[in-house]
């Protein structure tokens, strides 16, 4: 592990060994990380590396269970979010949260207005003030206008502002650009460069790998909860970043195609604005399709315009040769289409409600009698056969569904997509939070389903399990597919999966 | 596997029926002449109209809504009821006759209760395909009904309904048996039966417990709601021919301050205001548990303004108690996460 | 003109529509009636805005921090019932002890503020509902007074309560103009609810507190966050909503001269309205305390307006309901386009798509 370093500037935090594990979970291992005064530190890697249980750590919101923080040179025995802020710490998340209805400037003196001799709010002072302390910072916004108002990249600069004003010294950004337009992307960097000059550090983690050559100084990969190395930007190669973020390792488990030649999905020249554009594909039966891509590159957004959940735009879709009229998702369902959620808290199952009914909320149609009484007699064999087969871990079928384990919540969901039938299953981050086992068991579903014949689409930023999954895999970044690897041809690598999903400009050339 | 019983779920969620059993026992002794035949009949008898619209708002309830203005479609469905069935008469000392239409029953039944579920059908319309807030619009609709109300009747009392019309709310079965009573009974079964048997009560449940998972598994809440309130809008009309019924004249602000009573009973039976759970069956207990307090309060001679804040105060606690239940149920975090602290999960993009 | 200019203009004018409607309301009804533009009238529209307005006043602190409390009416009621007890001999309704008046004044603020931090202590310690817990108090207290009250209506009409009733029915001033039927009279009141509304502007716009309140309406979890004491200020606005109910009840029972267990029964949704109207917005963080002000002036006027056109007092009820809902849509309309703008924006701005140009991509 090499730690170039690039300049004596002082250390403001750093780490050494530390690790924290949550039960089956090793989160972060062994970890070194140090931050310097004035540097744009960057952090890279794949979804799940541990780069939030870094930041956790720094934050003062993660307990180390092993492992030292010092900060300017003094042991933290203790981490606390009060005592880590108090040293400097701060983080600006993805979607800043603000007083929205409010302006500017009482978002920048929040709580603590200036008043004049009698005790009251001095307004004339309150605009003056906040305008003052934001141009030193180089910020030029309307301190009159309401948070409401502003755009995201001006929102996210005033929370970098924020934090500085409550004395931050090091400011954690968590992936500012994915959310932002190029030319705004140009202005917070260009107020980040300036705040760098001013001795302030940062942390950036970010996916477009692009950006952490435009920005960074030095570099840290993450994988699998562990520090690969830390090195200078200027030093290290794209490849090399890649290597490290994907590791040598291949997934171990690998399916067995099952391809036939009818085509079951056709999607032509997609096109939604703002998601994405001129997106043609085809999937067919029994086959595995990868479809990968960054936040923003448009990857979620087709899957749930598919399924009826968004809009779908321009253009024509193809389920067996006939169009996809579904605009809901009970259409999407009854034509065919079944669509895993990424959060199956939000939309995948019903927490409140029994396992029996999860499985059986898009199919009761079929198990109803006359005046829509549900036939318990069809319904629990139904599910039981779903609980054995997928070997869903349950007390039984009357279980809430929010108290099983995020694995076998996730084997509910695919239950009671599988009894759809459907023809095309698209599936979004079938793995989150889901153990190693589990994991395993949802791979062989797959592999069952698609012997059946049903086209199958999986969203997931996991690119080592989908190599051992896919036949294609596709990779789009900002709304176009850009890259198409096969297992046919024997392209399908992880590093250049990743280097196409990550660096988009990187892309080798195909 | 171990079976993992929720024990303290279970006793929350079906605590009502030892309530119920335990205030009877101690009603039964404590206070005389409680536990005879007629008075059992008179607690029902009070249970039923109650009863009714514990059922349309158990509805509204499970689907994690709320329906403020059934009160005022029973005020008006009473008014507009005598309204059109009595003869006219002049207004005098503070009462008044309909306007002389005279319809029959036949007739006045089917169109008070069609104007109950228009009235419903309207609430959801507003709150599901306008997205408007669902207490503000009921609230609102509240005010128009009962002003409609006061409207017609001019502040009137209007007695006398025909006897046909009265059937439901006064006649009785063989003589001793409250038909309100029988009816009510029958509804709660049927309604029970629809809500834990049927497709549609799947889908209020779902659609209550997380409209946005329903959506996605194909149910669609836009219908689902519009339905439930137009329901809850029938079953108040239909509580307003029963009390009429019962009553024989109409009364003018008819039903004012029910809401709470009805909502009360209902969460006091385990039907949560947030949604999602709860069993039709289970409101009935809370029905009939105010029902009997009410009951004792009125044999044991109390002012009966005080029974009204008896009431509220029982009605509060039962609030507290769903309050506490709701954040034990859904593990809601004690300690509030700061704003600024990166998510607890890692997420995936 | 650029986005920003107009969206400012736009807000401008959706915060401050009700003065527009306000001088409308005015104008229309002076030239449908005769009878509008008169001292008598005017005067009847000063007195009709002091216990809605000091009700609305109430309100509108609990809703800009996004909350609810519908127990003031109820309080109203009850602080006036119990005052009319403390104050008059038993052989006229009341318990008898007959306090001096500068006591039960106190005791019926206390009171209100007593209400007060009991709901916002279950609201902010206990978690219920905000709506929820001041529905239960605005049944209770009602009931309550009901139970407290004696069999017949407590009057105040004598000269020994002259002091208590001058607050709801003293005049302060008497203006006679020529060639004018009829003398101005400016209630106390009146008067008394205009300060108070002056001083709440200070307080919610002057003062840190005041801007507190606003920022837990914009976000509480930001607003602790940036060191605000949130449970603590909650449970402060509640009481101040209880000690303005708790005058709106003094007001009431001066102006009437009578305690009875029916005061301010209903007139929940012409507070809810009035302050909607008036600019509040239920979801808090909007709207400032004039506006509200303004509300309740537009509805005084309508009030007065229509029931001196003959208008039936009934219709004037179902008309209010229509117009609580219109401002609710207006409300809601109102958050959901400044929320979208900064959504335009962004996609304005998003690169993808640009090549199709098909309208509705």
């Amino acid at each position: 592990m090499a730690n170039t370093l690039i300049s004596d500037a002082p250390v403001i935090i750093s780490m050494r060994g530390v690790t924290k594990t949550y039960p089956g979970v090793v989160a972060l291992a062994d970890a070194d990380f140090d931050v310097r005064r004035g540097e744009i530190h960057g952090l890279v890697g794949k979804n799940g590396a541990g780069k939030s249980t870094l930041m956790g750590v720094l934050m003062g919101i993660r307990q180390p269970d092993a492992g030292v923080v010092t900060v300017d040179g003094s042991e933290i025995k203790h981490l606390t979010p009060q005592l880590m802020g108090n040293l400097g710490v701060a983080y600006v998340p993805q979607h800043v949260k603000m007083l929205n209805t409010l302006t500017v400037a009482e978002n920048v003196l929040a709580g603590n207005l200036p008043k004049n001799g009698l005790g009251i709010v001095d307004w004339r002072a309150v605009y003056q003030d906040s305008q003052d302390r934001l141009g030193k910072l180089g910020l030029n916004i309307d301190v009159r206008k309401t948070v409401e108002g502003l755009s995201l990249a001006e929102q996210t600069m005033l929370a970098i502002a924020k934090a500085l004003f409550s004395n931050a010294r090091m400011i954690i950004l968590d992936e500012p650009t994915a959310v932002l337009p190029r030319k705004d992307k140009n202005l917070l960097f260009g107020f980040v460069r300036s705040l760098k000059a001013q001795d302030v550090a940062f942390v950036y983690i970010s996916h477009h790998l692009e950006e952490i050559f435009e920005i960074c100084d030095r570099v840290t990969i993450m994988r699998d909860g562990r520090i690969i190395e830390t090195r200078a930007v200027a030093e290290i190669t794209v490849p090399e970043l890649i290597r490290g973020m994907v590791g040598e390792t291949v997934g171990e488990f690998q399916r067995d195609p099952s391809l036939t030649n009818e085509e079951v999905l056709r999607v032509d020249t997609l096109s939604r604005r703002g998601s994405y554009e001129e997106v043609s594909f085809s999937v067919r039966r029994g086959e595995v399709v990868g479809l990968c891509g960054l936040q923003g590159s448009g990857v979620g957004e087709l899957a749930k315009a598919l399924f009826g959940l968004e809009r779908r735009g321009v253009g024509e879709v193809y389920i067996d040769g006939k169009p996809l009229t579904a605009e809901t998702p009970r259409e999407a369902l009854d034509q065919g289409v079944a669509y895993l959620p990424d959060d199956r808290h939000k939309l995948g199952m019903v927490g409140l409600r029994p396992l029996r009914e999860n499985v059986t909320y898009s199919v009761l149609e079929r198990m109803t009698r006359g005046l829509g009484i549900v036939s318990r007699g069809t319904e629990r064999p139904l599910v039981q056969g779903y609980i054995d087969k997928l070997g869903i871990v349950t007390p039984g079928q009357e279980q809430k569904a929010n108290l099983l384990s995020g694995g076998n919540q996730q084997k509910v969901v695919f239950a009671r997509l599988a009894a759809t039938q459907p023809k095309v299953l698209m599936l979004h981050e079938p793995t989150q939070g889901v153990d190693v086992r589990a994991k395993v068991d949802i791979f062989n579903i797959v592999t069952d389903l698609s012997k059946q014949g049903v086209g199958i689409v999986i969203v997931s930023s996991e690119v080592r399990e989908l190599v051992g999954l896919c036949d294609r895999i596709l990779v789009m970044y900002q709304g176009k597919i850009i890259a198409e690897f096969t297992r046919a041809n024997a392209d399908m690598k992880p590093e250049d999966i990743l280097l196409a999903i990550e660096g988009g400009a990187y892309a080798p050339a195909n | 596997m171990r079976q993992q019983i929720d024990w303290v779920g279970f006793v929350l969620n079906n605590f009502i029926w030892f309530v119920l059993l335990a205030t009877l026992i101690l009603f039964a002794i404590a206070i005389p002449d409680y536990f005879t035949f007629s008075n059992v009949v008179n607690i029902l008898i009070t249970a039923s109209v109650l009863g009714v619209l514990v059922i349309g708002q158990s509805l509204v309830l499970i689907a994690r809504k709320l329906d403020l203005s059934a009160e005022g479609t029973l005020s008006l469905v009473t008014v507009l009821a005598a309204y059109i069935m009595l003869p006219f008469r002049d207004f005098t000392a503070g009462q008044a006759g309909g306007n002389g239409w005279e319809l029959n029953p036949v007739i006045v039944v089917p169109i008070i209760l069609a104007l109950g579920a228009f009235i419903g059908f309207i609430n959801g319309v507003l709150i599901m395909q306008f997205k408007m807030n669902f207490f503000i619009v009921t609230l609102a609709m509240q005010l128009v009904l009962r002003g409609a109300a006061l409207v017609i009747s001019e502040g009137a009392i209007m007695p006398g309904t025909p006897d046909a019309f009265n059937w439901l709310g006064s006649g009785r079965l063989l003589d001793i048996i409250p038909v309100s009573v029988v009816t009510t009974l029958a509804m709660y079964l049927v309604f029970s039966y629809l809500m834990s048997s049927s497709r549609f009560g799947r889908e209020v449940y779902a659609v209550g417990a997380n409209e946005e998972a329903a959506r996605a598994a194909g149910f669609n809440p836009t219908r689902t709601v519009i339905i439930v309130y137009t329901l809850s809008g029938l079953l108040a009309a239909f509580a307003g021919w029963m009390l009429l019924g019962r009553l024989t004249s109409s009364v003018p602000n008819l039903g004012a301050g029910y809401t709470l009573n009805v909502v009360a009973a209902a969460v006091i039976g385990g039907v949560s205001l947030k949604g999602g759970e709860g069993s039709i069956i289970g409101a009935f207990a809370g029905v009939l548990l105010l029902a009997m307090i009410n009951n004792a309060l009125n044999l044991m001679d109390v002012n009966p303004f005080w029974v009204n804040a008896v009431r509220g105060v029982i009605i509060l606690i039962a609030l507290i108690i769903d309050a506490l239940k709701t954040r034990y149920k859904r593990r809601a975090p004690l300690v509030r996460p700061s704003a600024s602290a990166p998510p607890l999960e890692p997420k995936r993009t | 003109m650029s986005q920003g200019v107009l969206n400012r203009l736009f807000s401008a004018i959706i915060d401050n529509l009700i003065w527009v409607f306000v001088v409308i309301a005015f104008i229309a009804f002076s030239l449908l009636s005769d009878a509008f533009l008169t001292p008598f009238s005017i005067g009847n529209i000063l007195l009709r805005i002091a216990t809605l307005g000091l009700l609305v006043l109430s309100q509108s602190y609990t809703f800009i921090t996004g909350n609810f409390d519908l127990s003031v009416e109820s309080t109203l009621a009850f602080v006036a019932m119990v005052a009319g007890l403390l104050l008059v001999s038993d052989v006229a309704g009341g318990l008898g002890i007959m306090l001096p008046i500068n006591i039960v004044i106190p005791i019926m603020l206390v009171i209100g503020a007593l209400i007060g931090l009991f709901n916002g202590f279950l609201i902010t310690k206990v978690g219920v509902n905000n709506l929820i817990v001041t529905i239960a108090m605005l049944f209770i207290l009602r009931g309550a007074t009901y139970g407290i009250s004696p069999g017949t209506s407590i009057s105040f009409g004598g000269e020994e309560f002259a002091a208590f009733t001058w607050l709801g029915g003293g005049t302060l001033a008497r203006f006679s103009f020529e060639n004018v039927r009829g003398n101005l009279v400016i209630p106390v009141a009146g008067v008394f609810v205009i300060l108070a509304f002056i001083i709440a502007y200070i307080h919610t716009r002057y003062t840190q507190f005041g801007r507190n309140m606003y920022a837990i309406g914009a976000d509480a979890e930001v607003a602790r966050a940036s060191g605000i004491n949130v449970d603590r200020t909650l449970i402060i606005v509640y009481m101040i909503a209880g000690v303005c109910a708790a005058l709106a009840g003094l007001i009431s029972a001066g102006r009437l001269q009578t305690a009875t267990p029916t005061m301010g029964d209903g007139v929940i949704f012409s507070v809810h309205a009035a302050a909607i109207i008036g600019g509040m917005s239920i979801y808090g963080g909007r709207g400032n305390v004039l506006g509200a002000f303004g509300g309740v002036l537009l509805w005084s006027i309508l009030d007065n307006g229509l029931n001196i056109m003959g208008v039936s007092p009934f219709w004037i009820e179902v008309s209010r309901g229509g117009l609580l809902l219109f401002s609710i849509a207006i409300d809601a309309l109102r958050v959901r386009y400044q929320r979208r703008v900064a959504l335009r924006q962004s996609l304005a701005e998003s690169t993808i798509g640009l090549q199709d140009a098909r309208a509705g991509a």
